[in-house]
């Protein structure tokens, strides 16, 4: 009898861990395809985590129809002069009548734009953008247009993809070229339209990676 | 007693053939989003199909999605 019971129990044991490591990949899993999908990880991991609640696995499979069918903030394009720089109305609020009054507006940051990397053949390139509007094509070819920024390599398309600088932001449109343009290691394609790339730290052109810097 | 194992053999038949049916009733639940999800995420719909393979099918699909470069692009990660 002892031995069918350590059997029965070993068993279970068993399952639990199987169980217990198949949450924890499921989790991780849901972690990573939700923030491919643009949204915050935990809410994958959550999904997961609730089937171990009381509420079974009615719910995360309700959530899991409403991830399929809603809209991704992966797809939502960065909407037309979004890029734009609006200056703050009026100054700081001031917060009683001895209080100093806040500056007029920001100050906005003088300086430009660096994209530094290294070329397939072991060269390098520094690409530099300055003021505070206009529209530059990044493309493989060498002395173009005055609004051309230059990245000679065989896999940078010509033109590859498109820099727009408005105020203090800088955005990067991919035009489709063949060896792909990626923002911090993510894919950006054609139909993504202009992305704002302020905040990001590399951009890749086809092989050639660019870290990205003020200037 | 021929017609009772023919009769069982049937009863039997028609047991796992519920059975199967309403696995793939209840795969579809799955399926159906899963679809969807890998046709946005830039692979093909079948790939959601793994989904009929029991206990491991839905750890493949999740596991391309989730370690493989998305064909459509990816969002920025957060940071």
């Amino acid at each position: 009898m002892g031995i069918e019971i350590a059997a029965l129990a070993s068993f279970f044991g068993l399952t639990g861990a199987f169980a217990l490591v198949g949450t924890v990949l499921a989790a991780w899993m849901a972690w990573r395809i939700v923030e491919k999908a643009g949204l915050p990880g935990w809410t994958g991991l959550g999904a997961i985590l609730l089937t171990l609640t009381g509420v079974g696995t009615i719910v995360p499979l309700i959530l899991l129809w409403i991830f399929a069918f809603m809209r991704w903030p992966r797809d939502e394009a960065a909407p037309a002069g979004s890029f734009g720089y609006t200056a703050p109305r009026g100054g700081a609020p001031t917060t009683g009548p001895v209080a100093l009054s806040g500056p007029p507006m920001a100050l906005p940051d003088a300086r430009g734009w660096r994209l530094a990397g290294t070329l397939g053949n072991g060269g390098t390139v520094s690409l530099s953008v300055a003021g505070t509007s206009g529209t530059y094509a990044l493309t493989g070819a060498q002395g173009g247009a005055p609004a051309d920024l230059s990245v000679p390599d065989p896999s940078v398309g010509r033109p590859h993809a498109r820099l727009m600088l408005s105020g203090q932001r800088l955005g990067l449109e991919d035009l489709g070229s063949p060896g792909g343009t990626f923002i911090d290691g993510a894919r950006l394609l054609p139909e993504h339209g202009p992305r704002d790339i302020s905040a990001v730290r590399s951009i890749r052109l086809g092989s050639v990676e660019l870290t990205l810097s003020r200037a | 007693m021929a017609s009772l194992v023919t009769w069982v053999l049937a009863l039997g038949s028609l047991t796992v053939a519920l059975m199967l049916v309403s696995y793939v009733l209840l795969s579809l639940v799955l399926i159906i989003p899963t679809w969807r999800i890998c046709t946005r995420a830039g692979f093909s719909g079948a790939l959601s199909l793994f989904h009929l393979v029991p206990f491991i099918g839905s750890f493949i699909v999740m596991g391309m999605l989730a370690f493989s470069t998305w064909p459509a692009g990816e969002a920025a990660p957060r940071r």
